[in-house]
């Protein structure tokens, strides 16, 4: 019996204006993810990827359709309720890591806990325990400029995960590190699937990156391919 | 780590800029706290008990005409009066024109009772009216040119035609000026020839409820004269004396509104680079639950504070600044006795508080609400 899904898209299009012109990001698209899925999306650039990832994250709004996360419609939310959604239900990694460039790795990752009730103690026993999860315990009061690339985007996972959310997203997680550090990250992004269960949907142009994941779903022109549901595909 | 801390630590995260402005905030309000301080001294002298009994008839014309001395004795005739005493700006040199010190003719037998609130030794008042070539004199002038009771000195007439040989018989303090110096109208008048003419009549009412009648009843009683009168309080005397040196009010007022723009246009503009170069991290924030407005609070708590402390060093380093300065140096000295004290007050200061207050909120508003308005999905690709 397959897991309940987590993320439920339905008819989900996606118009952008320019002038004039309407440019479709995402035509129809329905798709389900279980809870615990690791989902890589893949497609050249403009095939509406990280417009699909913006939109199940709650970060940007459909045009039309249904996207359903824990199901919660995402785009029925009021901007301060999205706010909120987003804070409990989804753990951001981007391409160039955004981390604050004034805060230490320990206080980055203890951004997102600032705007929770956990109390000082509360907040850095989380804090703690997501940067040793990502192996960075002995790096808590090093800037980020004092780290490299892959620790950067370590400290990004860490920041991500210290919410315990429902889905993990990631945009280009790889996209700026060297071969070593991105194996790093990605392993990293695949121990937590298996161990923690998390859910991750990431997205990336990278097939070596996609084999991480437990299913690729590739887009094109705003559509997701039929036969392209790479299911049993895992890396070894 | 804290919401504040946070916001402390995007304030300081380019130090100089920080500096920078927070200097400029500073100054332009040392600069608002001086010149109001500066107004207030000019338009709005120190009124004491006494002070308010006060009258001064001067020429309807201007100050510039004298009146005659026949006037004094219908004005004492007039219900109201408690005493009447002729006041002339002597305005001569002592040694050499930058050593300015006020000089006044006046009824040595009335000054005690005009001026009640300045001490005077009742002994050395005796001295001075005795001595018809006597004068008395403030505690600050006395201090400045190290002058003691009995010493002589001459002054150069520059309006009058005469020069006073003046033997000091007391000291004052307190109350009134403290930088004048009082000698006989008599002693002038014989001295000039007999002019029979002074400046003003300085007039101490029986108490204040007359003061408006006692106003109406002396010019009505000088009206088609050959020198008609202008009487007002003391305090209205002071601000159209004022007022001759231009529109004072209107200037530094100017000058304020000038400061307080320039001050708003520059730290908009600091608050609109800060927030421009940030607007991935703030797309970062809204992307981990920030919402807009925590976002528009977090901005205008930096723009508020960094208002403030520059608020605070102005204001405070023109109050601390001033206290320290005149301390050691005569305001009346350096500004050739248009100041008598050079205060800054509480009041004043809250000002440039208040000021520093809208500062931070009005800079803010217009770049923080574009980073209210602008999605996540924008802010993230200013990173791309």
């Amino acid at each position: 019996m397959s897991p309940e899904p987590i993320v439920q898209i339905r008819n989900l299009t996606k118009l952008y204006r320019h002038g004039d012109l309407d440019v479709t990001a995402l035509d129809n698209v329905s798709l389900d993810i279980a809870a615990g899925e690791f989902v890589a999306l893949m497609g050249p650039s403009g095939s509406g990827k990280s417009t699909l990832l913006h939109i199940i994250a709650g970060i940007d709004r459909p045009t039309s359709g249904q996207c359903l996360v824990q199901g919660t419609d995402v785009g029925s939310l009021s901007e301060t309720q999205l706010a909120d959604w987003r804070n409990n239900h989804v753990g951001f990694v981007f391409q160039t890591f955004n981390l604050i460039p004034v805060l230490t790795a320990f206080e980055n990752v203890e951004l997102p806990l600032l705007l929770t009730s956990l109390s000082a103690a509360e907040r850095r026993a989380h804090v703690t325990a997501a940067l040793e999860l990502v192996g960075l315990g002995d790096r808590m009061r090093h800037l980020p400029r004092q780290l490299s690339g892959g620790q950067e985007q370590r400290v990004a996972i860490a920041r991500a995960l210290v919410t315990d959310p429902t889905l993990l997203v990631a945009d280009e997680p790889t996209g700026n590190l060297d071969a070593h550090s991105a194996t790093e990250v990605l392993s990293l992004l695949q121990t937590l699937n298996h161990a923690a269960g998390k859910t991750i949907i990431m997205v990336t142009h990278d097939p070596k990156a996609a084999a991480y994941a437990g299913r690729t779903l590739h887009l094109e022109k705003g559509e997701l391919l039929n036969g392209h549901d790479d299911s049993r595909l895992r890396s070894a | 780590m804290t919401i504040p801390g946070f916001v402390l630590r995007n304030a300081f995260r380019n130090k100089r800029r920080l500096v920078l402005t927070v200097l400029s905030v500073a100054l332009s309000l040392f600069l608002f706290t001086l010149l109001q301080t500066a107004l207030r001294e000019l338009t709005q002298p120190a009124q004491t008990e006494e002070s308010a009994l006060r009258i001064v008839v001067r020429h309807k014309v201007s100050l510039g005409n004298v009146l005659p001395v026949k006037h004094q004795a219908r004005i004492e005739r007039i219900p109201g009066v408690r005493t009447c005493m002729k006041l002339t700006w002597f305005g001569g040199i002592y040694k050499d024109p930058k050593d300015f010190f006020p000089q006044f003719a006046v009824d040595a037998d009335k000054i005690a009772d005009i001026f009640a609130e300045a001490r005077f030794d009742p002994q050395e008042v005796a001295d001075f009216q005795k001595d018809r070539a006597g004068c008395i004199v403030g505690i600050k002038t006395m201090e400045r040119f190290g002058w003691k009771v009995g010493d002589r000195i001459t002054l150069q007439g520059t309006i009058w035609p005469c020069n006073p040989e003046l033997t000091i018989r007391g000291v004052y303090r307190g109350g009134i000026d403290e930088t004048n110096l009082f000698f006989h109208h008599e002693y002038m008048d014989e001295l000039c020839g007999k002019l029979g003419l002074c400046g003003t009549f300085w007039i101490r009412a029986d108490n204040t409820d007359v003061i408006p009648s006692l106003i109406e009843r002396i010019d009505a009683t000088f009206a088609n004269t050959d020198a008609e009168t202008k009487t007002e309080t003391e305090r209205a005397f002071v601000l159209e004396f004022v007022s001759m040196i231009g529109n004072v009010k209107l200037l530094i007022g100017s000058i304020c509104s000038v400061i307080v723009f320039t001050m708003i246009l520059v730290t908009a503009s600091t608050m609109s680079m800060a927030i421009r170069e940030r607007s991935r991290e703030i797309a970062i924030l809204k992307a981990i639950g920030f919402d807009g407005w925590q976002i528009f609070g977090l901005l205008l708590a930096e723009s508020f504070g960094l208002a403030m402390v520059g608020g605070f060093l102005g204001c405070f380093g023109a109050w601390f600044g001033t206290w320290a300065l005149f301390q050691h140096v005569n305001i009346t000295t350096i500004s050739n006795g248009m100041f008598i004290k050079f205060e800054v007050t509480p009041h004043i200061v809250v000002s440039g508080l208040l000021i520093a207050i809208v500062l931070g909120l009005v800079s803010c508003i217009a770049p923080a609400w574009s980073s209210v308005r602008m999605s996540v999905v924008a802010g993230l690709k200013e990173l791309d």
